[in-house]
């Protein structure tokens, strides 16, 4: 049986998550060996039209974006949105909620005509998507068990609750009893509460879980002397194309 | 480990796949070790495809001599789909039986209404092939058959020859027919009104999804059949099948231990049973 | 020292050589540290964690609750259960090898881990559970400090009769050592400067032990905790589910620091070349929104309210009625974790009692 052919492709984003994939080391010729990759900008110069998988990062922010993503729809059997960016419009979306020519002056300077930029939005908002690896960056351990589901056939095991579960596995101490806020109650978990266990608190870079209890939510930022302005912009800093930002 | 693991399955293998439905196979399934699996009619086992996972599928075969028995899997989940792309020849995993069976003894002489809604044919099949193969054993069978669609129905061909024995009282009905339907359509308790019974000497078995049960043991109440008359299968979530996990825990009730066969006067005020 | 010793003192240096000396004979020993020296955290300090211990000055035996029970040496948050090849041929069960011995236990921690092990060895046994079980020793601990949330002296838990191999009460010059096993006994036999106890001593041992106990009934449970069965009877459609579970996120952590919660969930895992696999269980709860999920789509508790009165009934009524015992034993580890505050079980029973 000839190995599955994939194709990593990037939009708008800082390539963090093609980093982790490369940050593998050893393991990534593990996963590799598993696969035939066939077209990789961050880490090779052939590119090839052939792919039965294709591995997607970054958001969808122009009309040129489209296009090219329907492209790679058509082409790939199966279409993985990786990092945050990808799977729920990330960071670029906090531009969605400035104004549009001033966001584009400041990036472009005097060529912001040259760039005809619109909302950002994540991959799943212009084509379907078969399988998400969440984070900002990606967790490798992660991406690992998402891409062996896809080589085995099966539906990745994405959870669907809150950060909270990762972080009583890791025995850590829940930031809300040190006084501090966290998004990890309405966090979708898969990470590990890795940020937690390191000492920080939950950003969100996951995204929400299906049904969050937003009414939960304000009532802690409440406790915590925050605004549901802040609390917006807290949910705004990876999650601004989803239902609970706008 | 001193005494051996109850999550280790034995080896089986799988000797024929019959397609039923779009979204239904049937499998024989053969255990390695060349032993009967020692099932009763209604119990349920764990089987595993190595490398996606376990999940508990009711054995639909009739208890026997030989080795082989059947399941009937719908497409649902990764374990029930990675069941529907392999071959025969494949291996898989099975633990069990587990649960509680039909009261086959304690129905003899009985009349029985079998009330299989869609799926639920699969673990009755079982209960009923066993009854005729002991038909004298039993009193009246009544068995009503609701799907779908035509498309939907399951075991076609058995089911027709179910329906000629003369034995045996057969209704059926579907949810939503099609140009060539020309039998009975509305839901299972459409059928009621069709048959009379002595609701002293009657046992109602039902198996169907969540939704019919209120619906069907109302017909059967207003049929005059006592609670104790009537027995239910239940689903639930499932991991272990061995009262640990707590998937399928309703109430106090563990239903792979106490279930998923229950004789509904036990159940009928447990909060969560029927809701 | 004497023969058989029921009860013995413990010097406090003695104490000290005697943990020194389970590490000199390469025991595993776990015991309470501060999770700041574990986790590296400054701000994680004043939380307590079993932890491997390497060194008699690394034992915390003062602490007032541990973050998560020691439920995790007993039933990880992820255990292996079984390995095979995709292609079948080979498969076989996972036993645990590990001799552990926890050092620092309290009574209502002592109490849950007996639940467990009636839960894991009623038929069909769990010999997981149970091997593990057999390779751990328990070394008690009567609490001198008070968790702000605990409550565990309104239910009963605030001493155990059995369960553990060893039992320490720090009666201040002292400890009052406590024999509850045979593994126990000859562990005592390690342990040097011990003596029997003096009638005085075991006095001392239940006046700290009533000490303890008055300052936890700072919270309680406002009637006797053998009631709970019979209270939950016919209070299914009680306002309280509601009006509390508005608040509930839904994230399990009321089930993952329980110690009497042991629900699982089982998944396989595959080696990256698709040839060798794993199967493993890992906690689940009943408050996460997919526990009762089943693969078609369905859910038997799709309601969070239905899922927040699950536990409160498991732990009042369903248990008892199926293994006779009130599964909550007043650690109050729920109660101060809880995002939301909401699972604390004093505030759910004593409103009920309350009838309003």
């Amino acid at each position: 049986m000839s190995k599955p052919r994939v194709a990593i492709f990037d939009f708008a984003g800082c390539e963090g998550d093609q980093l982790q994939i490369v940050n593998l080391e050893e393991g990534v010729l593990d996963v590799l060996g598993q696969v035939e990759i066939v077209t990789w900008r961050e880490a090779m110069k052939e590119q090839s039209d052939h792919y039965d998988i294709a591995l997607v990062e970054g958001s969808i922010t122009r009309k040129g974006d489209e296009e090219r993503i329907k492209a790679i729809r058509e082409k790939a059997k199966i279409l993985v949105a990786i990092g945050a960016c990808a799977t729920i419009g990330g960071i670029n979306c906090i531009k969605n909620f400035q104004d549009e020519k001033f966001v584009r002056r400041y990036v472009y300077g005097d060529k912001a005509h040259w760039y005809n930029t619109y909302a950002a939005r994540p991959v799943s908002a212009v084509v379907p998507v078969d399988a998400n690896v969440h984070g900002c960056p990606i967790n490798r351990e992660e991406f690992v068990q998402v891409l062996k589901a896809l080589l085995q056939g099966k539906k990745p095991f994405i959870p669907d609750y809150p950060v909270c579960v990762d972080c009583k596995k890791a025995g850590n101490v829940c930031v809300l009893l040190k006084g501090q806020f966290c998004m990890g109650p309405v966090t979708r978990a898969g990470c590990g509460a890795c940020c937690i266990t390191e000492g920080a608190y939950c950003w969100g870079c996951r995204g929400l879980v299906d049904d969050p209890n937003m009414d939960a939510a304000r009532e802690l930022l409440g406790r915590f002397g925050i605004s549901a302005g802040e609390a917006l912009g807290q949910i705004r800093l990876y999650d601004g194309y989803g239902e609970e930002a706008r | 480990m001193g005494s051996p693991s109850p999550y280790l399955p034995g080896l089986a293998t799988i000797m024929k796949i019959e397609e039923q439905t779009a979204m239904e196979k049937l499998f024989v399934v053969r255990p390695n070790d060349g032993k009967p699996l020692g099932h009763k009619p209604g119990q349920f086992v764990e089987v595993s495809v190595f490398g996606v996972g376990e999940c508990p599928i009711s054995v639909s075969s009739a208890p026997n001599k030989k080795a082989d028995f059947e399941i009937c899997v719908r497409r649902a989940g990764n374990v029930t789909n990675a069941l529907h792309n392999l071959k025969a020849g494949d291996v898989i995993g099975i633990r069990g039986p587990y649960g509680t069976h039909f009261p086959v003894e304690d129905l003899k002489g009985k009349d029985l209404l079998f009330v299989a809604g869609g799926l639920g044919i699969v673990p009755l099949r079982s209960f009923i092939n066993y009854v005729l193969e002991r038909r004298k054993d039993y009193g009246r069978i009544i068995v009503l058959f609701g799907a779908r669609t035509p498309a939907d129905r399951l075991f076609k061909a058995e089911i027709a020859s179910l329906a000629r024995r003369p034995d045996l009282e057969y209704l059926e009905t579907v949810d939503v027919g099609d140009a060539s339907w020309k039998g009975n359509m509305g839901v299972i308790t459409t059928l009621f009104p069709k048959f009379t019974i002595d609701p002293k000497k009657t046992y109602a078995i039902m198996v169907g999804p969540p939704v019919m049960y209120r619906f069907a043991i109302a017909a059967a109440r207003a049929k005059g059949l006592a609670d104790d008359h009537i027995i239910v299968s239940l689903e639930r979530k499932m991991k272990c099948g061995l009262g640990k996990c707590g998937h399928c825990q309703m109430g106090p009730v563990y239903v792979c231990q106490e279930g998923p066969v229950f004789n509904f006067a036990a159940i009928k005020n447990l909060e969560e049973a029927l809701s | 020292m004497g023969g058989d010793m029921n009860l013995a003192i413990i010097e406090k240096e003695g104490l000290h050589l005697f943990v020194a000396e389970l590490l000199r004979r390469k025991n595993t020993v776990v015991g309470v540290k501060d999770q700041s020296a574990v986790s590296s955290i400054p701000g994680d300090s004043g939380f307590y964690t079993y932890a491997p211990i390497n060194s008699p000055e690394e034992l915390t035996l003062s602490f007032d609750v541990t973050l998560i029970p020691p439920k995790k040496y007993l039933l990880p948050a992820y255990e292996q259960l079984l390995t095979f090849n995709l292609s079948p041929g080979s498969i076989k069960a996972d036993a645990p090898k590990e001799e552990l011995i926890v050092f620092g236990v309290h009574p209502y921690d002592i109490i849950a881990i007996n639940q467990m092990d009636k839960v894991f060895s009623t038929v069909p046994q769990d010999n997981h559970y149970l091997e593990r079980r057999k390779r751990t020793t328990i070394i008690g601990v009567d609490p001198v400090k008070i968790a702000p949330r605990a409550f565990w002296s309104s239910m009963g838990a605030d001493t155990v009769a059995g369960g553990f191999d060893l039992m320490l009460t720090d009666i201040g010059q002292c400890y009052v050592m406590e024999v509850g096993s045979k593994k126990g006994a000859s562990l005592l036999k390690m342990a040097p400067k011990t003596r029997e106890a003096a009638p005085a001593e075991v006095k001392e041992r239940d006046k700290v032990r009533t000490e303890a106990r008055k300052r936890c009934d700072a919270n309680r449970l406002s009637f006797s905790y053998l009631e709970l069965p019979s209270l939950l009877d016919g209070k299914e459609e009680h306002v309280i589910w509601e009006e509390k579970s508005h608040l509930c996120f839904s994230c399990g952590t009321c089930n993952l620091v329980c110690p009497t919660c042991y629900c699982f969930d089982v998944r396989d895992d595959v080696s990256i070349d698709l040839k060798k696999g794993s199967r493993y269980r890992t906690w689940d709860g009943c408050l996460l929104s997919d526990f009762a999920q089943v693969a078609g789509g369905g859910n038997f508790r799709g309601h969070r309210a239905d899922r927040y009165r699950h536990r409160f009934y498991r732990k009042g009524q369903f248990i008892y009625r199926r293994f006779g015992d009130i599964a909550c034993v007043g650690c109050g580890r729920c109660s101060a974790q809880c995002p939301s505050d909401i699972a604390d079980p004093i505030a759910v029973f004593n409103r009920l009692k309350e009838g309003i």
